[in-house]
């Protein structure tokens, strides 16, 4: 090593030194400190006491648990597929330039930068029982309900509503991150798919998604890593959808408190995520 | 490939742009509309309010007087007990005169203004260096600081809630309101730390590095290199991660009501009116007025920083 690199590598250690710090501190360590929490009985107001392994038996023989799993699993399926196709017919509608493409762009992308809070009481409206537009449009005008039902109130509609919350939110984020790959294709290669005799059809089959494959499998990655955590989204619109995360808020914060069992329920969770992220940083991630 | 040429296919084309912005923007319009409409008129489906009713937004901002609230005669006796100590008289007393109804808007936005604007700043500056460091220096363990960067960052608030929580409880400081602010003050810059650096990591590599080369030739130390070049070419995308930042740290619930929850003078936007609904003080106009009003600063924020963002140019490093 030379002075000059030494030099280069000192500087570049003091530089990153204070990310360091406060991602090692607050994000490390606290995930660390969470394995540990996970095997005490955790009172809220920080008092512990050894039980070993009783929080995950506990977790592992209830019910709710399953429950969540299955919610989180259909929500994740739900949100995961509708945002990787609306994003997909968005690239694929709004990739040639037209008059007014910014205009369009900026309204697409405003349900992404919205804050989830305002946002979700328009939903709340459009959805309620008795002033909302959609029973309205689906009983009074469309006649395919017989009566107005509160789908948020309902847990089994509201998870549906929730989904559709999502797709409404994220598909701006894979609209982007597809079209992107979108505008990089070739115009040879279509003008060779339309001289083989293929038809707009064929040439997206056989020119377009090849070329999306890849990008097709971060954007599905992406919303897996992103949607397994999802709180917000889901809480404030409904509360009654309980996924893992809600359930786990569930039993830090609320009722009968039990932090060692939430604490249980995110270690397992950080195992799943963290094979997605494994996933997305050996094979997607170039830095 | 749409057939754009035919006429028909125009009007597909201009029915499905249609539709899509009316998907997108109709729960906005909701918002708007039903905040500046008369409780007669809710129920009406139409977007368009029959008169205009801006109570709501006056109230908010604190352009109406708040009402007196009388003291019910009930509680009066209780108070005219001599018997009664006098702090627990005086505490009695504003329970029933503070004015329930009334919503602290404006106190709100600059606490939610505080807690954003302070972070972002700190995760600006913290993310310019660090992302410089791996971005241009080279030093062993750099890989691994790059990955660890990109997996902090997607891990999620949810995992961290009881560790943080457990840990500032061990420390003192979740029992103190100064201690829960400073908290979560420090959970905001790291959750936008990672995405800042992300985001600045990228744009740097981008920069030639012979511009700074030159800046050394002339004579400056890599610090004023930093300083004089490559901040100063940074600075659109600079502007937009401390927006970024600040858009996250505004949007931000699930911290805001683990930690201050039980404070109400220190509550955020996101928090004051996710309370605001599930109190008995419910009202469609105001929630939706209060929705709109938070929307505001976003939107404004978005449309600056919009023309940096467009054609994927973050490169799946988004946040969400």
């Amino acid at each position: 090593m030379t002075p000059l690199e030494r030099a280069e590598a000192k500087f570049g250690w003091k530089l990153v030194a204070p990310t360091i710090l406060i991602l090692g501190l607050l994000i490390l360590y606290p995930l660390m400190y969470n394995v540990y929490l996970s095997f005490f009985d955790v009172q809220l107001n920080g008092y512990k006491t050894f039980v070993g392994l009783e929080n995950y038996i506990k977790l592992l023989t209830n019910t709710d648990y399953y429950s969540a799993i299955g919610t989180t699993s259909l929500y994740l399926l739900g949100t995961v597929v509708g945002t990787t196709l609306l994003g997909l017919a968005m690239a694929l509608l709004l990739k040639d330039p037209f008059k007014g493409r910014g205009l369009v762009n900026a309204a697409i992308m405003l349900p992404y930068v919205a804050p989830v809070i305002s946002v979700v009481f328009g939903w709340q409206f459009l959805f309620d029982p008795i002033s909302g537009v959609v029973n309205y449009l689906f009983v009074d005008v469309l006649g395919i309900w017989s009566e107005r039902t509160n789908l948020i109130g309902n847990p089994d509609s509201a998870l549906w509503v929730v989904v559709l919350f999502d797709i409404w939110k994220h598909a701006p984020i894979a609209y982007l991150l597809i079209l992107s790959k979108l505008v990089s294709v070739s115009r040879d290669q279509y003008e060779a798919a339309a001289i083989d005799g293929y038809g707009p059809i064929g040439r997206f089959f056989h020119v377009t998604l090849p070329e999306l494959y890849f990008v097709l499998a971060t954007v599905v990655l992406l919303r897996l890593i992103w949607n397994l955590n999802r709180f917000e989204d889901v809480y404030l619109l409904a509360p009654n959808v309980q996924t893992l995360p809600i359930f786990t808020y569930y039993q830090a914060f609320t009722g009968v408190i039990d932090q060692g069992l939430a604490a249980a329920t995110s270690v397992i969770q950080l195992a799943v995520l963290s094979v997605f992220i494994w996933f997305y940083i050996k094979k997607i991630m170039k830095w | 490939m749409l057939g754009k040429r035919t006429l028909t296919g125009r009007i597909g084309f201009a029915l499905a742009i249609l539709l899509l912005v009316s998907f997108s923007l109709l729960p906005f319009a909701q918002i708007l509309s039903t905040s500046l409409k008369h409780q007669y008129d809710w129920g009406n489906p139409s977007l368009i309010p029959q008169t205009i009713n801006l109570d709501a937004y006056k109230e908010l901002l604190g352009l109406t007087e708040a009402k007196k609230v009388e003291i019910p005669a009930a509680i009066q006796k209780i108070l005219n007990n001599p018997k009664l100590p006098k702090d627990k008289k005086e505490a009695i007393a504003a329970k029933y005169t503070s004015n329930e109804n009334l919503f602290p808007f404006g106190k709100y936005m600059l606490n939610s203004v505080i807690f954003s604007v302070g972070a972002a700043t700190f995760s600006l500056i913290f993310s310019v260096m660090g992302a410089y460091s791996i971005s241009r220096l080279r030093f062993k363990g750099q890989v691994v600081i790059q990955r660890s960067v990109l997996f902090v960052y997607m891990v999620g608030g949810v995992l961290l809630m009881v560790p943080l929580y457990q840990m500032a409880m061990n420390i003192g400081l979740a029992s103190s309101l100064w201690g829960s602010a400073f908290c979560l003050f420090l959970i905001y810059i790291v959750q936008t730390l990672p995405v800042g650096m992300y985001m600045l990591g990228n744009y740097f590599r981008g920069i030639p590095f012979a511009l700074e080369e030159a800046a050394m030739m002339d004579g400056c130390s890599r610090k004023e290199a930093i300083i004089k070049v490559v901040l100063p070419l940074s600075l659109p995308m600079l502007a937009t991660v401390f927006i970024y930042c600040f858009i996250i740290g505004w949007n931000e619930y699930l911290f805001a009501s683990v930690f201050l929850k039980q404070y109400p003078e220190f509550h955020t936007l996101p928090l004051a009116l996710q309370e605001l609904f599930v109190s008995k003080n419910a009202i469609w106009d105001r929630i939706m007025a209060a929705s709109m009003l938070t929307l505001a600063p976003i939107v404004i924020c978005f449309l600056f920083a919009s023309r940096f963002m467009k054609g994927g140019k973050t490169d799946g490093g988004v946040k969400g």
